[in-house]
């Protein structure tokens, strides 16, 4: 199946006029996104997410690479029939109401907006902003200017949708509200590309993640892959003989269950420490990976000395 | 559709922009203070009174409709520039260009719901025409489109020239360039006697700015005598496809530049 979203060695490099000086925003940067997947961009601040997506929209041009979504380049009209996109900080015309700037918003998209009140007061009634018809968004607070950015992403249906930081801005509750709405549409087959910071949650709705730290991507694959490979295995066993802690076990984490024991050691030595249980005679109920977090994976990633490099 | 909405949207903005109500509403007070006068010879009775109206009144007309032309320019052009500036600014410009919308497609929405504001200023000052004349004791006698096509045409010079100029500059500094345009265009009009400008200067400069002389009403409406002079429409058709062009190309550069740009919020 075709990707939605290719990026290909897409380099950006910022120029000052007059100047020498350059700034690398992004150095050969490759991804795919499939249809369908829930894909997390992430990066500590100033790592290139929002220059990628805003390349990805076409507000940008790329210094070389290639960048295709839905096989037509980025700004491309009918790419952008595809997509809803919210920007970081979303910014509206202050003097619209909500439905005002909804109906504005689909007249953009070439679609008749008089016959589109249900659709309107849908997605208002859909992030909560039903009651607030009248109010103009000048007078919204962040939370509502979020979710009435997040309506306007939704508005037409698409394919992709875009969502740079989409719960900034929002309480706890309206995060897991806006988290259920993305796993709504992640049932509903769409393509969901999103950076955000609140790790967590990116945990909870992602299938592909992509950490890119100071231009440079320094990981990329799906969630499960990624959180799978630590590097620690958790063993289940009856009992530990006393004689074992002090010679093969040492230096690994040795724990009473109710079951009987657990013992984490290093996925490099679990061989030989299954096989020293088991030469002990102790019976081993269950060997697991132990999951790393996105979070502990993401500060590995981005705190490795030259990980971007 | 896509093209109306973001007129009317800009059109919308545009009535509720603060820098604009305080430039109109300056305007209107400067008009107010030209007009006390004139309406205090208008009261007055006897002779001395009707000779002065002649004297001193009706030129002093013709330099209010020169100021309030004048000022259409200026806000047509700040105008043009503010509405691109203030939607990089804000960022909204990334809200409305994912959709599918071209860029010259916004930028030519922006030219229209600034053109819309104008043609209502037009309006205005038509009617402004009218009561002047009327104050002055004399009729207007030339065809009112003559006093709405001609500075509609001359604002849309001013207008995409802001709009080019805000492509690649900060709005205040785009505005300046256009006041010194049009400064500029009437010291080296046709019929001007400054003289410390070169002869080989002042010719450039004639072909290279707009020429407002040649698109201003007035030269078909002379209120002092508010008659009509006599042109052929060939002269109109001559007058009007030169401002329409230098208005179009100073839109597709504007539209050429924009098209090639990062678009960010500033």
């Amino acid at each position: 199946m075709a990707a939605v979203i290719e990026f290909q060695h897409v380099t950006k490099i910022y120029r000052r006029i007059f100047s020498e000086e350059k700034l690398v925003a992004l150095s050969d940067i490759s991804f795919e996104t499939a249809p369908g997947q829930v894909c997390a961009f992430l990066g500590p601040n100033g790592a290139g997410k929002t220059t990628s997506i805003s390349m990805l929209m076409g507000f940008f041009f790329p210094n070389s690479g290639q960048i295709r979504v839905f096989g037509h380049p980025p700004g491309d009209l009918r790419a952008k029939e595809q997509i809803g996109f919210l920007p970081e900080n979303f910014a509206f015309h202050k003097f619209l109401t909500a439905p005002k700037l909804l109906r504005f918003h689909l007249q953009l998209a070439g679609r008749n907006p008089n016959s589109a009140g249900n659709l309107i007061a849908g997605l208002l009634a859909k992030v909560q902003l039903n009651g607030y018809e009248n109010l103009k968004i000048g007078k919204y607070s962040r939370g509502m200017v979020q979710r009435i950015g997040i309506a306007q992403a939704l508005l037409c249906d698409p394919q992709l949708i875009v969502l740079d930081e989409p719960t900034s801005g929002l309480d706890p509750a309206g995060r897991r509200e806006v988290l259920q709405l993305l796993a709504q549409l992640k049932g509903e087959g769409k393509t969901i590309f999103l950076s955000s910071h609140i790790l967590p949650e990116v945990e909870q709705i992602a299938d592909h993640v992509i950490i890119i730290n100071r231009g440079k991507m320094v990981r990329s694959g799906r969630l499960q892959d990624l959180l799978a490979t630590g590097a620690q295995v958790e063993i289940l066993a009856d009992r530990v003989p006393p004689e074992l802690t002090q010679s093969t076990l040492r230096g690994a984490i040795v724990e009473p269950t109710q079951s009987g024991v657990r013992v984490l050691v290093d996925t490099a030595r679990k061989r030989e420490t299954v096989e020293a249980l088991w030469a002990a005679g102790c019976d081993v109920i269950a060997m697991t990976p132990l999951r790393s977090t996105l979070e502990e994976l993401f500060l590995k990633e981005v705190d490795r000395p030259g990980g971007a490099q | 559709m896509k093209l109306r909405a973001i007129a009317l949207n800009t059109f919308s903005g545009l009535l509720r922009n603060k820098i604009i109500i305080l430039f109109c509403a300056g305007c209107a007070c400067v008009l107010l203070l030209m007009l006390t006068p004139l309406l205090i010879l208008r009261n007055g009775r006897g002779a001395q009174n009707a000779e002065m109206m002649q004297m001193a009144v009706l030129p002093l007309i013709a330099s209010m409709m020169q100021f309030i032309s004048g000022f259409g320019s200026l806000l047509a052009a700040w105008s043009a520039a503010d509405v691109v500036a203030s939607e990089m600014r804000a960022g909204t410009v990334l809200a409305v260009l994912a959709r599918p919308v071209r860029r010259w497609e916004f930028l030519l929405g922006k030219f229209l719901g600034v053109q819309l504001m104008m043609f209502v200023f037009v309006l205005l000052m038509l009617g402004l025409n009218y009561l002047l004349a009327w104050i002055g004791g004399a009729s207007i006698e030339t065809t009112p489109w003559v006093l709405i096509v001609y500075p509609m045409v001359r604002y849309m010079i001013y207008s995409a020239l802001g709009m080019l100029l805000v492509t690649v500059m900060h709005p205040i500094v785009a505005f300046c360039i256009v006041l010194v345009v049009m400064i500029g265009s009437s010291l080296v009009a046709p019929g001007n006697p400054q003289t410390f400008m070169p002869e080989w200067l002042r010719t450039g400069l004639f072909y290279v700015f707009p020429s407002s002389n040649l698109l201003s009403e007035t030269r078909f409406l002379t209120i002092t005598r508010a008659t009509l002079r006599a042109a052929l429409w060939t002269d109109h058709a001559t007058a009007l496809a030169y401002g329409l062009d230098y208005a179009l190309v100073c839109f597709l550069l504007a539209a050429w530049i924009f098209h090639s740009r990062s678009l960010s919020r500033d």
